[in-house]
Order: C-alpha cells, then sequence, then structure tokens
C-alpha cells in the first residue's frame, strides 16, 4: 500500500551484521566479516571502521562483564547490539528513538530473518553474501517502514479500523481460520486484508512475521498491475519455507481451541467417523488420498506448479521432515479453477464437514498403514490436533463467539486466556536481560520447519502456518481449499464495499492507544511528512513509554512543557497517550489547580471513548 | 560491583577506584589467564590491560562511546575529558547510567578544586595524577579514593546531595545570632592577628553534619558559588564524617573503616605485592591494613588543603583561584571550615588571563585566520608581549619553571615577531601550546608544590586555629545538642496526605525538606526503618525521572507510581515573588553534563538562558517536589504544592536566615 515507505533514514542510521569468525588471523582484513551493512553505499572504510570497532569495544566489554553487550551508545547515535557466537548484529538508530524500541526493531529483525530462513550460520553456509543481503535489506526495509514516527516507538500489528467494519465480518474471517484449522497440519493462519489484519490466531509477534511475506508480494502485485486488483489470473495460493521457534511452535500447538473441554467433545468425535465409515466403504484404504468421494473440483490447477517449487526449494536448502515422500502420492491435478468449486452446488458448510470427517479418520487411521509417510513425531501431535480441532469445531458456535469478542478487543472467556499468554509472551520479550523469548531463534534450540501457505482472493490474503508435509499432501490442500475459499470471496467482496474512511482532520487533540497485548496501535497521528505540530507528541510519547517500560510501577504520568502538555496511562493491556491542543495554555509553572494540563486525564477518558478506547 | 577510571589515551591509568567486589571480579578474570604460580601484577596494570582495547578504541571513532550495558545489566559510562578519559562501572544495579556519568563529572570537579589550572595541561594532569613516586601516587590515590566513596555515600543518603543544593538549618534566630559572631568576632580576630602569616580569612562557615548552621564571607570576598560549597562539604564530610549508618562510631572510627581498609590493598598493589584480601580473615586484614595506613605519614591535621576555588569580583573572573581550606572540628558532626586567600594568589588571575590568551590565539590559528590583525575580535598581540615580558620579569628567577617559561617564551617571540620567524600561522600552534604548559608550569611551582604542606611558615599558626575552635566551641557549646537534633529534624509537615517534600531555591543553591531518616534507631517524620527506606528510594527515584524530563525539556511532571502520587514543578519568578511565564527549556543530548549544581551547574545556565529576556530582572529560580498517597485527590494534592510554594519562601522572602 501507499503506506508503505522506504527505510526512514533519519531514523535508522546503521544496520549491519558482521561475522568474526571470518576475522581471525591477524592479516585479515576486516570485510572479510562483514555479512551486510546498510546504508548499503557506505565507503568500505567507514565500515571497516565502525564494524571493526564496535565489535572489537564490545567483545572486550563482553569479557569484562561474562555478558554479551546489549545497547552501546555514541555520542550521536545509539546501538542495540546483539552478540551470538561469533556474529555480531548492531542497529544504530537516532538518539530519538527510545532505547527499548531500537532493541526491540533488531530483535524483530533478527527474528524475521531466522523467520523466512532458518539458522544464521546455516543460511551463510548454503548462500551467498550477497544473496542473503538482499534478504536482510528486504527485512530492514520492512522493519523501518512504519507508516509515522509513532511506529518506531510501538511496534505493532497493522489492523483494520475495526470501528470501521461491520462485527460480522470479523466473525467471519475468524471462521474461516477455524475452519481451516481443522485440517490437522494447519496450525494457526491469518486472513490479511490490503495488508491489514482482519483476524488472526498467532500471537502478534508472529503474525507480523507473516506480514511481512504478505506485504510484499502486496506491494509486488500492485506495483505491477497499478491498480488495487492483483491479476486475477496470477497464482493465488502460494507457500514459503518458514521457521518457527520451540516456543512459538509451543504456543501455537496450545491455541485456545485445543482447551475446549474434552468432556462433551468425546461422543461427538465418535460419531462423524463411524457415519464415515458406513457411507464410504474406500476410505478404509491406507492410501486415502484419493479418495473417491473427494469432488475433483476442490483440486486447484495451480497445485503442481507450486508444490514442486516449494518441494524443489526446500529440499536443496533445508532438511525437512521425511513428510515430503507424501506429495509423490499427490492425486491427479483438478482441471477447475477453484472458484468453480461453488457450481458443484454443494454448500459450503457441507464441503467443510465431510473433508473435516475424512481428515479426522484418516489421521485416525492412517498410522497403521502409512508408517512411512507419518514422521513419528509428527504423527502424534497430528493426531492430537485432529481431535481437538474435530471437537472445536462441533461445539463451533461458542467457539466462533469466543473468537471474535477477541478480535473486538474484549478480554473474556477464552479471548481472556489468549490475552494472558500473549501478555506472557510478550512480558518475556520485553525484558531485555533474560531476552530469551523474543529471542530464541538466536538460542540453541534448533528452528522448527515449517510452511506459510498463502492464498490470495484479490486484495484479501488467508496465510495459513502449516506442517511442511502438507504442501506435498493434496488431500489436505483439497480440505482447506474447500473449507475457505467460498468464505473468502464472500468477505473479500464484502470488504472490498467497505469505504474506506477519509483520514479526518487531525482535531483538537493527538492521541496514540496501544494495546500491548494484542501490539495494535490506534492513533490519529497521520505521520504525514511535515507533521511539525504532532512531534512535541511523538517525543513525549517516547519519553513517556520508556518511563512506562523501566518503571514496572508508574500507571499515568502528566509532562509538561511551555507549550506542550501530554498525558500517558497504562494498564497491564494498554497504553494510552493523549495531548490537548490549547488555544493559550493557563499555566505558570508553578502548581495550579486551574492549570489546564491537569484535566488532560479527564479530556482523554471523554475524547477517546469515540474511538473505542475506554480508559475508565 | 562499582569502579572508576581515568585513563590517558594511551591507556596508563591515571587514577582508579573500585569496591572490594569489582576488584576480586576483576582479578578472577585476569587470573584466569595467568599462569599458575605468577602473581597478578598491580591491580593498577591489570586493569590497563583489561580496558585497553575499549580505551583506545575511544580515540579511533571520531563519535565516541558514551555508554554500554551488557544484558546483565553491567553500565559502562565513558567520558572524555581533554585529554583523560573517564570511565565509570556499576555491576550490581545500585547506580544507573545518569548516576555513572554524575559520578564521572564530580571526580572531575574533585580533580578541579585539587589542582586547579593545571588540569588545564594534560600533561602536566598526568604527571600530577600519577606521580612517579609509588608513595606519593599511593597518598593522592587514597585521598582522591575516599573523597569518591564520601561523595557516593552523600549523594545515596543526603538529600542536599541527591538534588545538589545546600540545606541550611532552619532556625533564623541562632542562624543570625551565629553568622553575626563569625563576623565581629571570628573572621576579624583572625584578620588582625599576626599569626595569620599573611593568609585572610574570605568565608567561614559552620556545618551540621552536612547542614549549613551559618555562613560568613568577608566583604571582599567573592561569592562562593553552590558549587563550590558542595564539593568543599564533600571535602569536610570526608575529612569528619558523620555517616547516618554508624551512629554510634566516633566518627574517626567510621573514617578509618571506609578508607583504610580500602587502601590499604592499593598501597600492596601499588607496591607490587599480591594482594590476598579474599583469603584472609577481614579482621586480620584491617589490622595490617591500619598498619600500612600508619607507615604513610598522616598529614599534619592543622595542616590546610589548597583549593581552587572560582571568583568573580568585579572584573576579575578566574574559574581556579587558590585558597587554603581550613577544617576545624568542633564535636563530632559540627565542623568549622575557614577559607583563606593566600598571599600569593594574584598571579593567579595573571596566569589565567595569558593562558586565556593563547588559548584564542591557538584557536584562530586553527581556523586559519593567520596574523591576529585579521581576526574578527583582534587580540592585541603586541599588548600581550610586552605584559608578557613584564609578567616574566616579576617572577622570582630562581628555579628549572621559570627558565624555561622564560626560553620558551623567547622562542614564541622569535617565531612570531621577528621577520626571520614564521609570523601568525599554523606553524605558531605547538609554540602556543607549550606557553600554555609552560604558564600551567608555573601555576603549578606557585601553588601545588609539595613544600606546601610542610610550608609551616605560610598558613595560620597551629595556635590561631586552636583559639578559633575555642572560641566557636564556647559560643555554641549550649546549642550542641539541640543542633544535632535539629538537623534531623530539620522541618515538619502538617499537611495531611502529603508523605513528603523538597524544595529547592536554585538562584542561591538552597534546599530544604523533612529528614529522611532510615536507620532503625533514629525516627524522622517518616516513622523509621522498611517504610522510611522505601519512601527514600522512591524519592531517589523520582529525583532521577524529574531530572530526565527536565533535560528533555519538561518542567511539570505528575505521576502516579503505585500508591503514590507524584509532583514536581520548576518554575521563575522576579524578585517580588512574581511569577514569571514559563519559556521552553533547552532539550539537552542523552549525554549532557548531568543536571545539578555540584560538578555543572545546570541552573545557573538555565537562569542565564531565562534572563536573556528579561533584562533588569533579577529572575529566581524554584523547584518543588511532593510526594503524597494516591488516594489524595488531584486537586487537594495541587492545592498543597501551591501552598508549599508560597508558604515556604514567602514570609520574609527570606525565611531561611
Amino acid at each position: 500500500m501507499a503506506e508503505l515507505k522506504p527505510p526512514d533514514t533519519r531514523r535508522c542510521r546503521y544496520f549491519f551484521l558482521y561475522d568474526g569468525s571470518k576475522v581471525r588471523g591477524e592479516g585479515d582484513p576486516t570485510r572479510d566479516g562483514i555479512c551486510y551493512f546498510y546504508p548499503e553505499e557506505t565507503p568500505v572504510d567507514k565500515q571497516d571502521l565502525l564494524c571493526g570497532q564496535l565489535a572489537g569495544v564490545g567483545r572486550c566489554v563482553s569479557e569484562l562483564s561474562s555478558s554479551a553487550v546489549r545497547i552501546l551508545r555514541l555520542r550521536r547515535c545509539k546501538f542495540a547490539i546483539r552478540m551470538k557466537d561469533d556474529f555480531f548484529w548492531a542497529l544504530g538508530c537516532s538518539m530519538e528513538v527510545p532505547t527499548v524500541s531500537v532493541c526491540e526493531l533488531l530483535d524483530h529483525l533478527i527474528n524475521l530473518f531466522c523467520f523466512y530462513n532458518g539458522s544464521v550460520r546455516q543460511s551463510y553456509q548454503l548462500n551467498s553474501k550477497e544473496t542473503l543481503a538482499a534478504e536482510w535489506a528486504r527485512y530492514l526495509s520492512h522493519v523501518l517502514s512504519g507508516p509515522s514516527e509513532l511506529h518506531y516507538i510501538l511496534q505493532s500489528v497493522r489492523t483494520l479500523d475495526l470501528t470501521n467494519v461491520d462485527p460480522l465480518l470479523l466473525l467471519k474471517a475468524a471462521l474461516i481460520l477455524q475452519a481451516c484449522q481443522r485440517c490437522p497440519l494447519v496450525l494457526a493462519g491469518c486472513v490479511l486484508f490490503r495488508g491489514r489484519v482482519v483476524s488472526t490466531q498467532m500471537p502478534p509477534q508472529l503474525t507480523i512475521k507473516v506480514m511481512v511475506h504478505e506485504s510484499e508480494t502486496y506491494t509486488k502485485t500492485q506495483r505491477s498491475s497499478g491498480t488495487s486488483k492483483p491479476p486475477s489470473d496470477g497464482e493465488p495460493v502460494s507457500s514459503t519455507a518458514v521457521f518457527l521457534t520451540p516456543s512459538e511452535l509451543q504456543y501455537l500447538q496450545s491455541a485456545p481451541v485445543d482447551k475446549i473441554s474434552s468432556s462433551h467433545s468425546a461422543p461427538e468425535k465418535e460419531a462423524p467417523p463411524k457415519k464415515t465409515r458406513l457411507s464410504r466403504t474406500l476410505s478404509d484404504t491406507p492410501s486415502s488420498e484419493s479418495t473417491p468421494s473427494r469432488p475433483a473440483s476442490c483440486q486447484s490447477p495451480q497445485k503442481p506448479s507450486f508444490s514442486s517449487r516449494t518441494s524443489g526449494s526446500e529440499d536443496s536448502v533445508f532438511s525437512l521432515a521425511p513428510s515430503q515422500g507424501s506429495s509423490a502420492d499427490s492425486p491427479n491435478p483438478s482441471p477447475l479453477s477453484p472458484i468453480r468449486h461453488f457450481s458443484n452446488g454443494e454448500n459450503a458448510d457441507q464441503a467443510e464437514e465431510r473433508t473435516l470427517d475424512e481428515s479426522h479418520y484418516h489421521s485416525l487411521h492412517s498410522d497403521g498403514g502409512g508408517v512411512s509417510q507419518m514422521p513419528s513425531e509428527g504423527d502424534g501431535s497430528a493426531f492430537e490436533g485432529s481431535l481437538h480441532l474435530n471437537s472445536g469445531a462441533t461445539s463451533r458456535t461458542t467457539d466462533c463467539g469466543n473468537v471474535a469478542s477477541r478480535d473486538e478487543k474484549t478480554a473474556a472467556g477464552e479471548g481472556g486466556v489468549c490475552c494472558r499468554k500473549a501478555k506472557g509472551h510478550k512480558a518475556e520479550t520485553r525484558q531485555p536481560p533474560s531476552g530469551s523469548c523474543s529471542f530464541n531463534s538466536l538460542e540453541e534450540s534448533p528452528l522448527v520447519p515449517m510452511a506459510l501457505y498463502v492464498h490470495r482472493v484479490n486484495s484479501l490474503v488467508l496465510a495459513l502456518l502449516v506442517e511442511p508435509r502438507f504442501m506435498g499432501d493434496s488431500a489436505s490442500m483439497e480440505e482447506v481449499n474447500h473449507s475457505s475459499l467460498a468464505s473468502l470471496n464472500g468477505l473479500e467482496a464484502h470488504l472490498r464495499a467497505i469505504s474506506p474512511v477519509a483520514p479526518g482532520a487531525a482535531g483538537p487533540y493527538l492521541f496514540a492507544h496501544y494495546d500491548s497485548v494484542q501490539s495494535t496501535l490506534t492513533t490519529n497521528v497521520s505521520g504525514r511528512p511535515g507533521g511539525v505540530p504532532e512531534h512535541p507528541f511523538v517525543r513525549a510519547t517516547s519519553l513517556l513509554h520508556s518511563h512506562f517500560f523501566d518503571t514496572e510501577t508508574l500507571q499515568e504520568a502528566i509532562i509538561r512543557s511551555a507549550g506542550t502538555a501530554v498525558y500517558g496511562t497504562r494498564s497491564v493491556a494498554q497504553e494510552t497517550y493523549f495531548q490537548q491542543h490549547w488555544g493559550t495554555m493557563r499555566n505558570s509553572g508553578i502548581p495550579n489547580q486551574q492549570d489546564s494540563a491537569f484535566s488532560l486525564p479527564s479530556k482523554a477518558r471523554h475524547r477517546l471513548l469515540k474511538h473505542g478506547v475506554n480508559l475508565l | 560491583m562499582k569502579c572508576l577510571l581515568i585513563a590517558s589515551e594511551s591507556a596508563e591509568v591515571l587514577f582508579h577506584w573500585s569496591d572490594r567486589e569489582y576488584r576480586q571480579n576483576i582479578q578472577e578474570k585476569y587470573g584466569v589467564s595467568q599462569e599458575e604460580g605468577e602473581g597478578l601484577p598491580a591491580f593498577e596494570d591489570i586493569l590497563s590491560t583489561l580496558f585497553a582495547p575499549i580505551i583506545i578504541s575511544c580515540s579511533t571513532l571520531e563519535d565516541s562511546y558514551t555508554s554500554f550495558t551488557t544484558e546483565n545489566n553491567h553500565i559502562y559510562v565513558l567520558h572524555q575529558f581533554d585529554e583523560c578519559l573517564y570511565i565509570a562501572v556499576n555491576g550490581d544495579g545500585e547506580e544507573k547510567e545518569d548516576d555513572l556519568r554524575r559520578k564521572l563529572y564530580v571526580v572531575k570537579k574533585m580533580v578541579e578544586v585539587m589542582f586547579g589550572m593545571v588540569t588545564l595541561s594534560g600533561n602536566l594532569l598526568r604527571k600530577e595524577l600519577r606521580p612517579q613516586d609509588t608513595e606519593q601516587r599511593a597518598r593522592l590515590w587514597k585521598y582522591l579514593q575516599s573523597l569518591v566513596e564520601t561523595y557516593s555515600l552523600l549523594r545515596e543518603n543526603d538529600q542536599s546531595f541527591l538534588v545538589e543544593a545546600v540545606e541550611r538549618l532552619i532556625h533564623p534566630q541562632l542562624c543570625e545570632l551565629c553568622i553575626e559572631f563569625l563576623e565581629r568576632r571570628l573572621v576579624q580576630q583572625l584578620n588582625s592577628s599576626v599569626e595569620r602569616a599573611g593568609e585572610e580569612v574570605l568565608h567561614a562557615f559552620v556545618l551540621v553534619h552536612t547542614k549549613l548552621l551559618a555562613f560568613y564571607s568577608s566583604r571582599n570576598a567573592s561569592i562562593l558559588t553552590p558549587s563550590d560549597l558542595l564539593a568543599l562539604i564533600v571535602m569536610a564530610q570526608n575529612m569528619y564524617p558523620s555517616n547516618v549508618d554508624l551512629d554510634d562510631m566516633s566518627p574517626e572510627v567510621s573514617n578509618s573503616c571506609l578508607t583504610d581498609f580500602v587502601f590499604g590493598l592499593l598501597e600492596k598493589a601499588g607496591r607490587g605485592e599480591t594482594p590476598v584480601f579474599e583469603f584472609v580473615d577481614p579482621e586480620i586484614q584491617m589490622a595490617e591494613d591500619s598498619l600500612h595506613t600508619l607507615e604513610i605519614n598522616p598529614p599534619d591535621p592543622t595542616s590546610p588543603r589548597r583549593v581552587f576555588l572560582a571568583i568573580s569580583h568585579k572584573d576579575e573572573m578566574c574559574p581556579m583561584m587558590p585558597h587554603s581550606m581550613y577544617c576545624l572540628s568542633l564535636w563530632p558532626g559540627i565542623t568549622l571550615v575557614l577559607l583563606t586567600k593566600i598571599s600569593s594568589s594574584a598571579l593567579a588571575i595573571s596566569v589565567y588571563k595569558y593562558l586565556e590568551d593563547f588559548d584564542k590565539l591557538e584557536k584562530r590559528l586553527h581556523e586559519g585566520h593567520g596574523g591576529p590583525a585579521s581576526a574578527r575580535s583582534p587580540l592585541n598581540m603586541q599588548d600581550i608581549r610586552s605584559k608578557m615580558d613584564k609578567f616574566i620579569k616579576s617572577l622570582e628567577p630562581h628555579d628549572l619553571q621559570y627558565a624555561q617559561l622564560q626560553n620558551v617564551w623567547a622562542e614564541f617571540k622569535s617565531r612570531a615577531f621577528s621577520r626571520a620567524g614564521s609570523g601568525f600561522n599554523k606553524d605558531l600552534i605547538p609554540w602556543c601550546k607549550n606557553m600554555k604548559t609552560q604558564l600551567c608550569g608555573i601555576y603549578r611551582q606557585c601553588f601545588l608544590t609539595d613544600s606546601l604542606s610542610a610550608d609551616v611558615t605560610h598558613r595560620l599558626s597551629a595556635g590561631l586555629q586552636e583559639r578559633a575552635q575555642a572560641m566557636v566551641r564556647e559560643k555554641l557549646v549550649d546549642w550542641k545538642d539541640f543542633l544535632l537534633v535539629k538537623s534531623k529534624r530539620n522541618i515538619t509537615m502538617d499537611f495531611p496526605g502529603l508523605v513528603h517534600f523538597i524544595c529547592v531555591d536554585r538562584a542561591t543553591g538552597q534546599m530544604i525538606a523533612p529528614s529522611l531518616n532510615i536507620t532503625e534507631r533514629t525516627t524522622s517524620e517518616l516513622g523509621k526503618g522498611p517504610v522510611a527506606n522505601y519512601i527514600k528510594n522512591k524519592v531517589w527515584a523520582l529525583v532521577r525521572t524529574t531530572r530526565r524530563y527536565l533535560q528533555k525539556g519538561y518542567s511539570t511532571v505528575t505521576l502516579r507510581d503505585g500508591d503514590f502520587y507524584f509532583c514536581y514543578f520548576l518554575w521563575f519568578e522576579n524578585e517580588t515573588g512574581y511569577k514569571l511565564q514559563p519559556v521552553d527549556i533547552p532539550v539537552l543530548a542523552d549525554d549532557s553534563p548531568p543536571i545539578g549544581m555540584l560538578a555543572y551547574d545546570y541552573y545557573n545556565r538555565l537562569l542565564k538562558y531565562y534572563s536573556k529576556n528579561h533584562k533588569g530582572e533579577n529572575v529566581k529560580c524554584y523547584e518543588l517536589l511532593t510526594v503524597h498517597l494516591g488516594v489524595i485527590p488531584t486537586e487537594i494534592i495541587l492545592q498543597h504544592c501551591r501552598q508549599l510554594a508560597s508558604k515556604l519562601w514567602e514570609p520574609s522572602r527570606n525565611p531561611l536566615l
């Protein structure tokens, strides 16, 4: 979208990755160790100097303190540092960006790289510096392309303006995701529209990672076509290899739907397989991928091309689970396009149910004959997942309600569980000293290869994190296609119909509301170039945010200079900043109850209600 | 886990201080890389080896380092003052980055008070800070180390060192009585005595712990800046400490506890012995250390300390004017301090003027302005030349330093003024530098030589000092106990819900606040023990926070934090108490000098900045910090603040005297 801007060079000065293992001997030139340096046009001598000095001093300090350097400040630039094995990352930003934000940006950057490329060391063993430099550049530009200064300070997932969207559509998106999740190979997913989140089942950190891929393909299609309509004859379905950290995987595997009490789901999960077995005897055979009852129409015509593509890339670069073998059993590609799916008159729900039953059945019964097909570890999880997902589906009405309510930011019931989990995750990532969770892509625990399945319908995108063998498992793919396609089309049409809200005039106040659980930011700060009146607000927000971060017990603050007064308040789940434009500030600096600055809290409570921010 | 280091650009350690944990930690680090059986080298050499990569990297980068933070929250703060690199390290979380930066600036201030203009020459300062003679070095470092410890203790426990403003005892009648006594009796008698040996008492003040009871300056004395006064209180406290936590010990005992233990080790290190404290019973170690301390002659208690203080007197301005400081203990906790002008001090002003001239010339030459004639505000070099000639003639021509200055000046003249010379161009820059070094050398010769402490003839005689001590003792003997109690309970509060406040008059550098006593035995407004300690920590954190906001231009801050509500206000008034309009306060960089008055007078600069638009008005600047219970409604809190702001300073516009 037009919101994506090139990296803001004012804020980010330098980013580099230096590999100390390449510079061991006295004679080794420093530049041999430089894996990537931004800005790329920096003279090599300067690159050498910065990398050599910073890495050298970093090592010296780390030895003195028996702990890696985290922050390194120069007089005019502050660096977040990461040291791991022989790698040395440094992200240098201007002094105005809060230190905590610079650290988060760097971690995010490294995590992004690991998400799409796997272990850094291995990547550099397998690929050339140049190839990976392009990757770094790509992630850097994404990380630095926030629409406004506030996005540097408060790292956030960009969502649809929820005040402008019919909640039913959000419910619908959540339903689509749930339907997809019934396939045991699907971990979690999210629905994006025009680069913004409509609904997600993933924790915010992971959603942001997934969105990098999406927004990139989105901007690419935007550029190539020049219209908002991506080429309809392009590839609506694609996939890419990704890597999850064990903690991310664990989080996804213990998603809220798992927690539906098994008591009432137990009898229900018994029934459908029986019915299936009764109705379709053929499905008893172990090689059940080519079930005759499956409508041929659900096969996507693009299937062979992309499956060969992914399997090819995966094979060459990464050693994946042995599930690749199953792609050999892929059923015949269908000549019909996914859209035609509806022409067979089958109602989407029926289709869903049927595929669900089948998949459930498969996972229950395939292990006998299909040991070679299923990795032993994945087998168990898939089996379990299937059971739970099935139960989740049966109690769908309540479940959907919960998902929807989560989307509307009310933390109750199931959503509450999710919120707390997300918070826990976040709290961990925001502790620089321990820093383990946010950064475990660099920890010893190995990354788990997964795949990111992306289905695009015009500006709407369904992105699913799936087991790698999903891409070779045509049955599962069909199933997902079946369960989502009709609904995606419908959702896309509805969302497209919503007229974008004109960016309202700034009004007599500025505010920023950050939901730290869902990592969403609501603000009327435009970030337009030349937003001079906004600068004091952003500056104050930056200071207050750092202060909130440093002081756990701090609840609210008012800070005032001669011309500006900004109010900040935070709870466990949110941070809100508010500034009122006064004609003339009643203020002499001395304590005075009449002072307009002290009425900011009540003004904020009153004004922000209409933005859906409740400060009561 | 604390350490402070001054290093030259070549990584030579010019001074170091560290606590036991840090020393242990460093020695373990170093021990790892050492062969078994080889004794560890001197601690300063270990430091030098381990820190060398950092120090050398500092001079390689054009944009210098200001701090490092590690994942286990060790903080390193670095600052380059001229040719010396100062590094402070904390590994126990007790100090934050700004505390460490402040400490560096305070140490620099102390070095300036001790060495005056010698600090302007990197070369000479290096020699001064690290004397060749190891015993002399040990003595100097020990003294400077004890100053660092005393300052750290005060900053952690004393509110006046927290906000860096002098606290007065609030008892107007007694104060007035005392000032009158200092003026009419004490100073007059001292200055009319023949035993003063050419010295003239300029300032006299009485301290009760760190609080000021009375301060008198003679008529021809320049105003003592808050910065210098605070530095002198640190020195007086160092000599006669009154540690709140060691109330039961006599000050002498606590003093030796504090310092001797630490410095015994240092002396060993200085002599190349292996400090073995970790293997030795601490008590035995203490005794041993005390012995070592005795080996170095303790300074004669009647010998003054040379201190260099700023004066501005009519058109004379000199930031480092030599004074003698006499610190006389009246009773434990109560001290009389006398500051005298020494007979030859006029020389310091001349040296300072010439230093400035050569400095200007050097800058000019650097900018490539060529001859002085082309400059915007021309330096009259001919005038300087004749004055300099006269100045050199006036010096006593009998030592090496004098001969050197004469030689360099002759060389400078031949290069600058003669036809054969190169004239005023960049080639003259080294000679400018050389002249500055020589001038600093002369200054050092006159005011800093070691013979000073042995020179009994140029100081108030021991008898005179004793008489002064006796006079003040006699005057205050009836008040003694009252004063000691009063210093712990200076003022009381009568606002329900108000937990604590600090009010500071920045124009005069004075503060008032209820006491915060945190020991079990003493009770303050807040009660005693853990609660008071908790509040104390909150207040300390609040001051740090508000400084951070002030640094970024915010002069009002209110915070709801846990069960408390904090307020901070900074405002300006004119002399009649009229509240002046606020202005946008300059936004400073993160590594700018600390906000305070001791090491760097931020408020003085702020007042000058504000006064630019209020010409002719005597602008005052006030700060108020309050801590309320969080349940009190904000309106009431603000009302309290307003009442406090007016009540504390309004009645007589001078309630503290």
